[in-house]
C-alpha cells in the first residue's frame, strides 16, 4: 500500500466509473453557463469588452483545465465504506476530505439523484449527524447499492440508542 | 390551523388528544399596555403642534409623523396579536395558537426544550410582565428561538420556566400556585455565584468602533428632535466658535473628538444600563443544575442554561482588545442560538481574561481547566502556509489595481504601489494567526485555538463529538500538515485543530475520540485505544 497522506488507509469502496461522466458533465454544464453569459455580455456591451475579454480568456482556460484534470483525480480519490461502528469517506480533489461518523450518531441517511445523476444511474449518498457541519456526501455511487446501503444503514442505526447528540 | 411559514427545528408532529388542558390567553395587562403604547406614542406630535405650534407638514414633522404612525399601528397590530393568541402546556408538548391572516400553530415536545428565557422591557418592567422564550432545536447553529409568550405575568412565567426545564407538573389552571413559585426561587446557599458585575469591565467596552456609528445615530436624533421644536441646532453649534478663525483641519479634528467621545459616553451608558446588576451563578433544579445571568437595568434579562446540555466552553479574544487582555466568554451548549443578537450563549460581558478563565474552570467544574492547559505549537511549516496566503493577498490586490490602472484612465498611475502597502499588515497577521495556532487534549476535552482577527479558544467535551474530518490541501499536503475537525451538536456545530502535523492528526483524533478511528488506521496499533469506547449517550433514541 503507498505512503498515505496522513495515518488512514483508503476506504474499502471507490465509486462508480460512471461517476467520470457526471463530474465532465457538471463541470461543462457550469462552466458553459458562465462562459455563455461572458460572451453575451462582451457581444452586447461594447464598451465593457476591455476588461470583459480577458476575464472570458481565463474562464475559459481554467474551465478547460478543471474539465481535463477534476473528473479523474476525483475518481482517483473518491472512496467509502460502512462497517457495523462507523460510516468512513474520502472526497475532494485538490483539497482531500476524510470524513467518519459514528452510527451511534447518526441521525438521517438519504440518497439523493438529481438530473444528470438519474440520467447515468448514480446516486449520491448523505448522512447527516446531529452537527449542523457534519454531513458526509458521497457521490458517484451506483443508484442500486447507494439504496441497499442506505436501507442497511437505518437499520443500524435503529437498533444503536442514543439521541445522536 | 396548518400553515407554518417557517420550518423550525422544533418537530412540528401532530399533537395528541389533550383536550383536557385548556386554552389560555396572555396575560390581559398586555391590553393596557398596548393602549397606554399607542397614546403616548401620539403625545410628541401632540405636544409639538399644541405647545409649539408646529405645522403639520411632511417637511417639518416628517420622522415625528412617521414615528407616530408606527407607534399607533404598532400598539394596534399588538392588540389584535393578544386577541388572537392562545397557548398550553399539556403533559407532552407546549403549544401555541397565533396569527390573523396566517394561523400559526407551533408545538413543542417538552422534552426537547433546552432553556426557558424570561426578559422584560421597560413596560413589561412597569406592569409586572415578563416575556417567555421557550428554546429548542437540534440544529443549534440555526438558531430561532421556537416559541415566545409576549407577556405573560412574572409569577407566571416563573411557574412556566419551573415546570418546563425541571419536569414540575403540567399547567391546568391559570390561576398561580404561590408554592411553585416559592420552589422556583432557589435557596441562596444553593447557589453558587462564579461572577458579578464590576465596575471596571466598562473599560473594555467603552472603545470600539461602534461608538462613532451611536453618536451618529444619537446626534441626527437630537438634531431633528430640536428642530422640530423650532431650535435652531445647527445656528447654536455655528455661533460656539470662530470657525473660520479656526480652520477646516482644526474643525474636523475638533468634531470627530467631539463625536468620539459622544460614542465612547453612550456606550459606556449603553454598558451599565445592559449588565446592571450581572451576575452568573450555577442554580439548582430538580433536572441538575442550570447556569443563569441575570443582566439588565429597564430591561432584564435573564437566561437559564441546562447543564445537562453544556458541552464546553469557549474564549474568544478580538485582535486589538487582546492586547488589552479582553475576553468575550460562551458556553457551548446544545440548543443555544449562537447568532442572535443577544447571544444566550455568552456567559460574562466582555471583561478581564482572567476573569473569563477563572470562571470557564468553575463552570467546567474540572480539577484543572482544560483552556488553562498549555498547548501545543503547531509546526513551523504553518507558518510558512500562513505567509504564503499573506503574499498571495497582497499579489491579487496590488496587480488588479494595476489592471484596472490600465483600463480607467482618471486613476492615478502609482496607485498599485498602494496595494504593496498591504503587506506589512497581512504579513503581521500571518505571524499572529500563526503564534494563536493550538491544541491539547486533556481530561476529556479537546482544546483548540485559532484566529487572526480573533482568537478563539475552545475546550469541548469528547463525548460531544458525533463525528471527525481530516482536511488537507495540496499546499498541505506538501507542508505535510492537516486539519483535524471536530463535529458536535453544540456551540458552532465544528471546532478545528488547524495545520497540525500530518502525522499526528490522526493520533490527536483518537485521542480525542478513543476508538472511533481505530478499524481505519493505516499502521497497526495496539488495541489499547479500544478499551475506552465513546461515553454511552444519555436520553432516549430519536423517534
Amino acid at each position: 500500500m503507498a505512503e498515505q497522506p496522513i495515518d488512514l488507509r483508503p476506504p474499502e469502496h471507490r465509486v462508480e466509473r460512471r461517476a467520470i461522466g457526471l463530474w465532465v458533465l457538471q463541470s461543462v454544464i457550469g462552466f458553459g453557463i458562465l462562459a455563455g453569459l461572458l460572451t453575451a455580455a462582451y457581444l452586447i456591451i461594447g464598451p465593457a469588452r476591455s476588461w470583459l475579454g480577458p476575464i472570458l480568456v481565463v474562464v475559459a482556460v481554467w474551465g478547460a483545465g478543471v474539465t481535463l484534470v477534476m473528473p479523474l483525480w476525483r475518481y482517483a480519490v473518491h472512496r467509502w465504506e460502512v462497517t457495523e461502528e462507523a460510516v468512513y469517506a474520502v472526497t475532494g480533489w485538490v483539497v482531500r476530505e476524510w470524513r467518519v461518523a459514528p452510527i451511534s450518531r447518526i441521525q438521517t441517511v438519504d440518497t439523493i439523484r438529481g438530473p444528470l445523476e438519474q440520467a447515468l444511474n448514480l446516486a449520491t449518498l448523505e448522512v447527516t449527524t446531529a452537527s449542523s457541519r457534519g454531513a458526509i456526501k458521497v457521490p458517484g455511487m451506483d443508484a442500486a447499492v447507494a439504496a441497499q446501503v442506505a436501507a442497511d444503514l437505518a437499520k443500524i442505526t435503529q437498533r444503536t440508542p442514543g439521541d445522536a447528540t | 390551523m396548518t400553515a407554518d411559514p417557517e420550518p423550525v427545528a422544533a418537530d412540528l408532529q401532530p399533537v395528541p388528544a389533550g383536550d383536557e388542558v385548556p386554552w389560555q390567553r396572555l396575560d390581559t395587562r398586555v391590553v393596557w399596555v398596548d393602549s397606554a403604547k399607542t397614546v403616548l406614542s401620539m403625545v410628541p406630535a401632540g405636544v409639538a403642534v399644541v405647545f409649539f405650534g408646529a405645522e403639520i407638514s411632511w417637511g417639518t414633522m416628517g420622522p415625528i409623523l412617521v414615528g407616530t404612525a408606527v407607534g399607533v399601528f404598532g400598539g394596534l397590530a399588538d392588540l389584535l396579536r393578544w386577541v388572537k393568541t392562545r397557548y398550553r402546556v399539556t403533559d407532552e408538548y407546549v403549544e401555541r395558537r397565533t396569527g390573523l391572516l396566517v394561523r400559526q400553530h407551533r408545538s413543542i415536545r417538552r422534552d426537547r426544550i433546552r432553556s426557558v428565557d424570561t426578559s422584560a422591557k421597560l413596560r413589561h418592567k412597569l406592569t409586572g410582565l415578563r416575556v417567555v422564550t421557550v428554546g429548542a432545536g437540534q440544529h443549534s447553529a440555526a438558531g430561532e428561538a421556537a416559541l415566545t409568550l409576549d407577556a405573560v405575568r412574572v409569577d407566571t412565567a416563573q411557574r412556566l420556566r419551573q415546570e418546563l426545564l425541571y419536569g414540575g407538573p403540567a399547567e391546568r389552571t391559570s390561576e398561580p400556585e404561590p408554592q411553585a413559585v416559592t420552589e422556583a426561587a432557589p435557596r441562596p446557599d444553593d447557589e453558587q455565584v462564579f461572577a458579578r458585575l464590576e465596575r471596571s469591565w466598562v473599560v473594555y467596552n467603552m472603545f470600539s468602533v461602534w461608538a462613532f456609528l451611536m453618536a451618529a445615530g444619537l446626534l441626527w436624533g437630537t438634531y431633528w428632535a430640536l428642530q422640530m421644536f423650532g431650535l435652531d441646532p445647527a445656528g447654536f453649534v455655528r455661533g460656539l466658535a470662530d470657525w473660520e478663525a479656526i480652520g477646516t483641519a482644526w474643525t474636523v479634528v475638533i468634531a470627530v473628538a467631539t463625536v468620539g467621545v459622544v460614542g465612547v459616553v453612550g456606550l459606556a451608558i449603553n454598558f451599565f444600563t445592559e449588565n446592571w446588576r450581572f451576575v452568573l451563578a450555577r442554580v439548582p433544579g430538580d433536572r441538575g443544575t442550570v447556569l443563569r445571568t441575570t443582566q439588565g437595568l429597564f430591561k432584564t434579562r435573564e437566561v437559564n442554561r441546562d447543564d445537562n446540555r453544556l458541552r464546553g466552553v469557549q474564549i474568544d479574544e478580538p485582535l486589538l482588545w487582546r492586547w488589552m487582555g479582553m475576553a468575550d466568554t460562551t458556553v457551548i451548549s446544545t440548543g443555544l442560538s449562537i447568532w442572535s443578537m443577544t447571544p444566550s450563549a455568552q456567559i460574562l460581558p466582555r471583561g478581564p481574561v482572567s476573569v473569563a478563565r477563572r470562571v470557564a474552570a468553575q463552570v467546567l467544574e474540572t480539577g484543572e481547566s482544560p483552556l488553562d492547559r498549555p498547548l501545543r505549537p503547531h509546526p513551523r511549516r504553518a507558518l510558512r502556509r500562513r505567509v504564503g496566503w499573506a503574499l498571495l493577498a497582497t499579489a491579487v490586490v496590488t496587480g488588479l489595481l494595476a489592471w484596472l490602472t490600465t483600463l480607467i484612465d482618471a486613476m492615478p498611475g502609482h496607485v498599485w504601489l498602494a496595494g504593496l502597502g498591504l503587506a506589512p499588515v497581512t504579513l503581521a497577521l500571518a505571524v499572529v494567526a500563526y503564534r494563536s495556532l493550538g491544541h491539547t487534549v486533556a481530561d476529556g476535552y479537546l482544546v483548540t485555538r485559532s484566529g487572526a482577527w480573533s482568537r478563539s479558544t475552545a475546550a469541548l467535551q469528547s463525548r460531544a463529538v458525533v463525528g471527525v474530518t481530516f482536511r488537507q490541501s495540496l499546499l498541505q499536503r506538501r507542508l505535510r500538515l492537516a486539519t483535524v475537525q471536530v463535529t458536535t451538536a453544540a456551540g458552532y456545530g465544528s471546532y478545528e485543530a488547524i495545520d497540525v502535523e500530518s502525522a499526528e492528526a490522526v493520533d490527536l483524533a483518537d485521542r480525542a475520540v478513543p476508538g472511533l478511528l481505530t478499524a481505519f488506521r493505516a499502521t497497526a496499533t495496539e488495541p489499547a485505544g479500544r478499551a475506552a469506547e465513546p461515553a454511552a449517550v444519555e436520553l432516549q433514541a430519536r423517534p
